[in-house]
């Protein structure tokens, strides 16, 4: 039996028992430069998977009172993940989470771009992106470990990278009320590497380019990482932007896919590549969340 | 979502410093003193049949180690036109093997603050915007600006590459990076200036709650004392004031429901290019995802690059 056919649950199963034994020990400090009038900025550090300290930035609304609505917007691809700006931020948590290897997170090891989507992917226990999506897990712990607020209703939220952590911690945290994810990073699909890819995920062809005789090993690393294997597990409703045109991060025959297994979908599909819906999305997405939320 | 209109309508506030084409001869004068010490490192993963793929350092304002990604045709006889792609705020500098193939050279830039340029200076992101802002000889992008112009040089100091046919592009900061270094380097024949930014601070700074521009907001806010200050050296920095210095055909792309660089102050620097210009603008798109832009760019370059002479001046 090849390794890719492991249960990815007993694998994740046994990174959130690591997790359970590890304290979060987490760290909060307001950022007097970056708040604002309806709202404070903090910068917060909380211990991940290996001891890594991680990093992110959390707004509370000034006039939070009771269960406040919490937005955890997963990051990208790339080294940096900063305040982005949404209006929400004036009546629910919003929490913008790194990954080990983004900036401020960075203290051990610095991911590279490219090179960060195949580091150590010869083998399940080397390979980073494992880390990576055990510490969106760990975002999760941490918003729910915060002291600024009492954290109501959450939706994650997250583009390429992003959205197939958030759909990731969707299928591991049942705490999750909504996902909105954007042509989610389709990594460790059986089927990817049969598509014509270009970059982020054109990393995996420049690898196998290299290291022909790897293509297994990497299948069996990827495995679990799989957003449409992990779909069924995800109980909250998820809003699923594709590009038609996307190579880079989820083909749409994979999107599909993942579609399909998603327990409650709303799918929208555009004439896009990796940007997949683009403005028009934004709107939706926007309308979608606050009710999600019940921010109106 | 702005219309012509609203274009039309707005007038910017920002004005040209009387000393402004001085201190930007003295800030390229000085840069000229620092040997550049371009080195190139073959990276065999990245490199396929069509493009070998480097990483490249030169240095820069202090002698800071600048990176970038290099991209040159394993096929065709050189000199190669060249494109050189500034970056955005806060993403990394991606490869563009895809030029390869057309027998076009490719140089992606990783300014300082940027993954590979950031060892001795790190201002973070936010926090590049207003680093050193309170005075136009300590502000960060005095050194960003010259980064990309070093670019140029770097590119000049390529035998493979046809020093009459060096083009510029990028969106967001990479459109106000391109804007900007066409206008301090008349060896740029042509750029594309993609959803720009760095244009009309004061009135981005009002229009828009959203980052980078809201930083300058949160310094504003936390420095009330420096306000003033902070205006003053963005005057020596804002894209609009480049934007009649650019001699080159030049396209700028707005996405008319953008809503991290206001189409308004985009179009402000459009409404002051001299030469050669073409306006592209995207009714239903936000700050970098009109769906039609990367191909329009593509084709824009590719149209200017076969409208030159290789080897000699174009006229």
């Amino acid at each position: 039996m090849t390794e890719h056919r492991t249960d990815p649950d007993a694998i994740w199963d046994s990174l959130d028992r690591q997790l359970e034994q590890i304290p979060l020990d987490l760290e909060q400090e307001r950022d007097a430069f970056y708040s604002q009038p309806d709202w404070d900025v903090y910068r917060l550090h909380y211990t991940g998977l290996d001891g890594y300290r991680l990093f992110c930035w959390l707004s509370a609304p000034v006039s939070a009172n009771g269960p406040v609505p919490a937005l955890l917007r997963m990051p990208d691809y790339g080294s940096v993940h900063d305040i982005v700006y949404t209006p929400l931020r004036s009546v629910a948590l919003v929490m913008n989470a790194t990954h080990r290897g983004q900036r401020q997170s960075e203290s051990v090891f610095q991911a590279n771009y490219p090179g960060l989507l195949t580091q150590g992917i010869e083998r399940q226990d080397t390979f980073v992106m494992m880390r990576v999506f055990a510490d969106a897990l760990r975002a999760v712990d941490a918003l729910l470990g915060q002291t600024l607020a009492e954290v109501g209703p959450i939706a994650l939220t997250g583009n390429g990278l992003g959205g197939a952590l958030s759909l990731l911690a969707a299928a591991r945290r049942p705490r999750i009320t909504a996902v909105a994810a954007d042509t989610p990073l389709a990594l460790g699909h059986p089927e990817l590497l049969e598509h014509d890819l270009v970059y982020p995920l054109a990393e995996l062809t420049d690898y196998l380019r290299v290291y022909p005789h790897r293509k297994e090993a990497i299948l069996g690393s990827m495995a679990p990482l799989d957003p449409v294997a992990a779909a069924p597990k995800v109980e909250a409703p998820v809003l699923l932007s594709l590009g038609r045109r996307d190579r880079g991060l989820c083909p749409l025959r994979i999107g599909e896919l993942l579609a399909a297994r998603l327990p409650h979908c709303d799918l929208r599909v555009y004439d896009g590549a990796s940007e997949g819906g683009g403005h028009p999305h934004s709107v939706v997405r926007e309308a979608w969340l606050r009710e999600q939320l019940g921010v109106g | 979502m702005a219309d012509q209109k609203d274009l039309d309508a707005f007038v910017t506030q920002v004005t040209r410093p009387e000393d402004f084409d001085d201190f930007w001869e003295r800030v390229l004068a000085g840069l000229a003193e620092i040997p550049l010490e371009p080195s190139l490192s073959p990276d065999p993963m990245r490199s396929n049949a069509e493009v070998d793929v480097s990483r490249v350092h030169y240095r820069s304002l202090d002698g800071l180690e600048i990176s970038g990604w290099y991209c040159v045709p394993t096929e065709g006889d050189g000199p190669f036109p060249a494109v050189i792609r500034f970056p955005g705020y806060k993403g990394e500098p991606g490869l563009r093997r895809d030029w390869g193939r057309k027998e076009v050279v490719t140089l992606t830039v990783a300014v300082r603050g940027k993954l590979g340029s950031h060892a001795d200076f790190n201002p973070g992101y936010p926090g590049l915007l207003t680093h050193g802002i309170q005075g136009r000889d300590t502000y960060g992008y005095k050194g960003v600006i010259s980064d990309c112009s070093r670019a140029v040089d770097f590119l000049l100091s390529r035998p493979e590459v046809d020093p009459q046919r060096i083009f510029a592009c990028g969106s967001s900061q990479g459109g106000g990076l391109t804007l900007i270094t066409s206008a301090l380097r008349a060896e740029i024949k042509g750029g594309v200036a993609g959803y720009p930014f760095l244009c009309c601070f004061p009135e981005s700074m009002r229009m828009l709650r959203s980052y980078p521009y809201d930083e300058l907001n949160c310094y504003a806010r936390v420095y009330p004392d420096l306000a003033r200050e902070m205006l003053e050296t963005l005057r020596y920095y804002d894209a609009v004031n480049f934007a009649p210095g650019i001699k080159c055909p030049m396209v700028v792309g707005i996405a008319l429901e953008d809503e991290v660089c206001p189409p308004e102050t985009s179009y402000a620097a459009y409404q002051r290019l001299t030469g050669p210009k073409e306006l592209w603008l995207f009714p239903d798109s936000g700050h970098g995802n009109a769906h039609d832009y990367p191909a329009k760019e593509t084709e824009w370059l590719e149209r200017q690059i076969n409208l030159t002479k290789p080897g000699g001046a174009d006229d």
